[in-house]
């Protein structure tokens, strides 16, 4: 119990860390002075201190909704595969509940756009929607595939029984998924190929553009649901598709576990830095591909039993 | 006569669910109505039929209920008939429903031997007997299929639930339909056991199918009730997926998962009901404060219209499978009862299943879309129009019918477990396995899937965490007690005006975009330009409306084949004396040729040459020259 609750505050420490990483990661090999690493907990405490202005165009919607972006992610948090060998985990949710709840959170977050009668959040949510309809199929395809390389599709008992036996006779629809899942991570976060967070531009912005009308405690809100999804899709990728470390003692294990995460934030890094922005209408042949790989990996598990 | 077992009386409960809310929200909805009688009796005739049908015993008091269904129901879209164009969708549902009825009373004429006074089970014995059950099966899915809105028999529903008025419209997509997925069990279950497995695939693509075709005509339309009508045909398709599934796993003798997948049908039916009546509901609360279904002009009701404003999101997170909503809840076991197909044996079959899925996580993904567009246009924002600046809640009759409704869809999602024992011992009747105990092993918590490596939802325990975080958040934030100024949203210096915001077809444009192919759009684009500026206009105006594809290749193209044909029923009536002559000295030429070539050595040069004589001789005496 004492290490499960330890996760969930450590990733939700980690979470503004590791966004923070990766800006300033880029920005080193850009050749430029990088950011702090504790830029996010600044920007965090800057906003909370800022007043709240609320345009009078909105509705309820914008007093609650922001509450209703951060709580599904809140409670997928406490869902999330142990780290530690023999740490507490919970049993009773599967891995179509979290892509339920992380729905939940977008479908919010669109609704937030759509609110301040501003034609940037109708931009946003509309290109959101777009994205997040083409990511569902290949997100349930994957989890499908993977919950029969776990033998279960429970998250917490896949991460479990993937680093138990590892499922070495299973490597290329193992592989092909977690290309697949790897896709979906960039493409949910929002990060470049598929939007760009760092521009204000409204022919490139997705995420930026739903919440331009928030300010202070409402948009530090946001910025964490954003950092805390980012956790969420590391975390579980480094659990699923990287399973090792978890047999060692506690604290080696938390360790291993912290630099796999930042070894996925170096991967993102490194492919934003490399990639331009698609275009919005070239997004589906990107996430085209992540469905074909979700599908592969299945055929290759049902024919090949590869 | 009548007979009340227990799926009997889990559609009569259905219905009454239904019905009970809906009731107060008509007679709040009565005043609005000119033709109050007609309304009333053809109103309450229409729910006492419907029960009717569920209950019936034998097959001549089913299609007695049935038809007097569908004519009340066709009565009640002409209640408001106002424009030619109501008049004009009640013909095309009349047409669809009697379509159906004819294969209906076929059915029945074979499995009877045309005592249409005996019980189901006496059905059952005259079928075994009947050489050709899939051409009985066809007949089911025709009669019942058109009814329940499946494509390719679905183009009825976009223009028939539009032009009822609303509580007739929620009435008719909410339980009606589900009338009709209650025949089709009944009498799979009752009169065509046991099924060859090709049937099971075929249902399961017919409801692959119509799940993405009605979201997809959902998205690009911009009729609220149209738009809710196409979600009808998504959900029947949804429902239709886990009663395919059902049918295959029964077939290949996996009883748990059988019974499990049927489950999860019934239960979607439940739940469609109710999502669907309250979201019906809350558009004809719309529609009747401004006086218009173009989404267009709506905007900003949440302000004025609080209660249709909550209940319609109620609704709208439950139809886009939201968790913890029962729709969730039913899409989970019916993403279940397709991940149960790793067990089965036939390589082909567990590799097209995965298809299956993508149809259903896709239509998920795009729901959630679509809901997004139909919430946020309608209640969010500023008022589009005139209408809608003058809108205010609705009376006191319609907003308690509301409330009911969404009652009926939280005591789903809070007695999930009631509801499944429910479903279980209707199956049990149905002589399946019970799996209540494999569901809900320690309580009523934790809900399992009975696949193997099958998931756990437990939908309490998520609501109440769900609820719990939020508050704590809600209050967190309230204990701040941070400063608040209010402000005009930021439009880059203009004025931000009703104008400035997205539009519908805006929302949906980059998905219109990539379905192109689909919807082949018509498009309208008008700008009253300045001068010779390119970029520079005082008006412009955007239309865009998607052909629908079934309407126009189908039925369309089926009217063109009628209109030929009967062209030349028409020659043929009105030819002289001498192209008769021409035409039996040609049926002679026929009758000589083939006798030749079935009794004699076949060869191809003189059956080259014999055609070309035939030929010749048609076009030259029967066809004649083109006047």
């Amino acid at each position: 119990m004492i290490f499960y609750i330890t996760t969930i505050i450590l990733l939700l420490l980690l979470a503004p860390i590791l966004l923070s990483f990766i800006k300033s990661l880029k920005m080193l090999l850009l050749f430029k002075r990088p950011a702090p690493l504790l830029q996010g907990y600044k920007n965090f405490a800057k906003l909370m201190q800022k007043e709240t202005i609320v345009s009078q165009e909105t509705s309820s919607i914008t007093t609650y909704a922001p509450f209703l972006v951060l709580s599904p992610l809140l409670v997928t948090m406490f869902f999330l595969p142990p780290i530690v060998h023999g740490a507490f985990y919970v049993s009773f949710v599967d891995a179509f509940t979290i892509t339920g709840l992380i729905s939940l959170s977008t479908f919010f977050l669109m609704l937030l756009g759509l609110d301040s009668a501003s034609a940037f959040g109708g931009i946003g949510s509309s290109r959101e929607a777009f994205i997040s309809a083409l990511v569902e199929p290949a997100m349930v395809l994957t989890v499908f595939s993977v919950s029969m390389m776990a033998g279960d599709l429970g998250i917490g008992q896949a991460g479990v029984n993937l680093a138990e036996h590892f499922p070495k006779e299973h490597m290329a629809s193992f592989l092909f998924a977690g290309i697949s899942f790897f896709i979906l991570l960039v493409a949910e976060n929002g990060r470049i190929p598929v939007d760009n967070p760092e521009t204000h531009l409204e022919l490139t912005m997705v995420h930026e553009a739903m919440i331009l009308d928030l300010s202070g405690v409402y948009l530090a809100i946001i910025e964490t649901a954003a950092s805390v999804k980012f956790v969420i899709f590391a975390s579980l990728f480094v659990s699923l598709f990287i399973p090792v470390g978890l047999e060692y003692s506690a604290p080696i294990a938390i360790l291993i576990f912290i630099a796999k995460l930042f070894g996925v934030a170096i991967a993102v890094a490194i492919l934003e830095v490399n990639t331009a922005k698609l275009r919005l209408f070239k997004v589906p042949n990107l996430l085209g591909i992540s469905i074909v790989f979700a599908f592969l990996s299945l055929i290759t598990f049902y024919v090949l039993g590869a | 006569m009548f007979q009340f077992d227990t799926l009997s009386i889990i559609f009569v409960g259905l219905i009454l669910l239904g019905a009970v809310p809906n009731l107060f929200y008509s007679f709040g909805y009565l005043p609005h109505i000119e033709r109050k009688i007609h309304y009333q009796v053809h109103y309450f005739a229409f729910i006492l039929s419907m029960i009717g049908v569920v209950v019936a015993g034998n097959a001549l008091v089913f299609l007695f209920f049935w038809e007097l269904m569908s004519l009340t129901s066709w009565q009640l879209i002409l209640t408001e008939a106002k424009s030619q164009e109501t008049i004009k969708s009640a013909r095309f549902y009349f047409f669809m429903t009697h379509f159906g009825f004819v294969f209906l009373l076929l059915f029945f004429l074979i499995v009877t031997d045309g005592n249409l006074e005996i019980s189901f089970a006496n059905m059952k014995n005259i079928a075994t007997t009947f050489k050709y059950p899939t051409l009985l099966f066809f007949m089911l899915v025709f009669g019942f299929l058109s009814k329940a809105g499946a494509v390719p028999f679905h183009v009825w529903l976009p223009y028939a639930h539009p032009e009822a008025p609303s509580p007739v419209s929620a009435m008719m997509s909410g339980v009606m339909l589900k009338v009709a997925i209650y025949g089709f069990a009944r009498f799979l279950f009752d009169v065509l056991y046991p099924w060859p497995l090709e049937w099971g695939i075929v249902v399961l693509v017919i409801g692959s199918i119509s799940s993405l075709v009605g979201v997809l005509y959902a998205l690009s339309e911009h009729d609220i009730k149209a738009l809710l009508a196409n979600h009808s045909i998504e959900n029947i398709g949804i429902i239709l997926i886990g009663f395919g599934m059902g049918m295959i796993f029964d077939s290949l003798g996996l009883e748990t998962l059988s019974t499990f997948s049927f489950i999860a049908a019934l239960f979607h039916t439940f739940n469609h009901m109710s999502f669907k009546s309250l979201l019906f509901m809350g558009a004809g609360s719309v529609l009747h404060q401004t006086h218009t279904k173009n989404m267009e002009k709506y905007g900003g009701l949440i302000k004025s219209m609080p209660i249709t404003a909550i209940t319609f999101l109620l609704a709208a997170i439950s139809i886009s499978a939201l968790p913890p909503s029962n729709g969730f809840l039913s899409e989970w076991m019916i993403f279940q009862s397709m991940l149960g197909s790793s067990n089965i044996t036939d390589m082909s079959l567990k590799l097209a299943i995965p298809f299956a899925i993508f149809a259903l996580a896709m239509t998920g993904g795009l729901a959630i879309a679509c809901f997004v567009k139909a919430y946020g246009i309608t209640f969010l924002g500023l008022q589009r129009s005139k209408n809608a600046k003058h809108a205010h809640e609705v009376n006191f009759l319609m907003k308690l019918g509301m409330v009911l409704m969404s009652l009926v869809v939280i005591s789903l999602m809070l007695f999930t477990p009631f509801y499944i024992s429910w479903f279980d011992k209707t199956l049990v009747s149905l002589h399946h396995v019970s799996v209540y105990t494999k569901i809900f092993p320690n309580g009523i918590w934790n809900m399992h899937s009975v696949a193997v490596h099958g998931g756990v939802v437990s939908p309490l325990i998520l609501l109440a965490s769900l609820l719990g975080v939020t508050l704590l958040l809600f209050f967190g934030y309230k204990a701040l007690h941070v400063k608040t100024r209010i402000h005009h949203t930021w439009g880059c210096g203009y004025k931000t005006s009703a104008k400035t915001q997205y539009t519908a077809t805006g929302f949906a444009g980059p998905i219109r975009r990539f379905f192109n192919w689909l919807y082949k759009p018509n498009e309208h684009f008008h700008t009253e330009k300045i001068g010779q500026h390119e970029t520079k206009f005082t008006d412009s105006n955007y239309e865009v409306h998607a052909k629908p594809l079934f309407e126009a290749s189908l039925y369309e193209s089926s009217k063109k084949l009628t209109n030929i044909a009967s062209y030349w029923v028409y020659r043929l009536a009105h030819f002289e004396k001498t192209r008769y002559a021409a035409m039996i000295f040609n049926l002679m030429l026929l009758v000589l040729f083939s006798y030749r070539i079935f009794s004699h050595e076949f060869s191809w040069a003189t059956f080259a040459l014999e055609s070309i004589v035939m030929i010749i001789s048609i076009k030259v005496l029967i066809i004649g020259d083109k006047k």
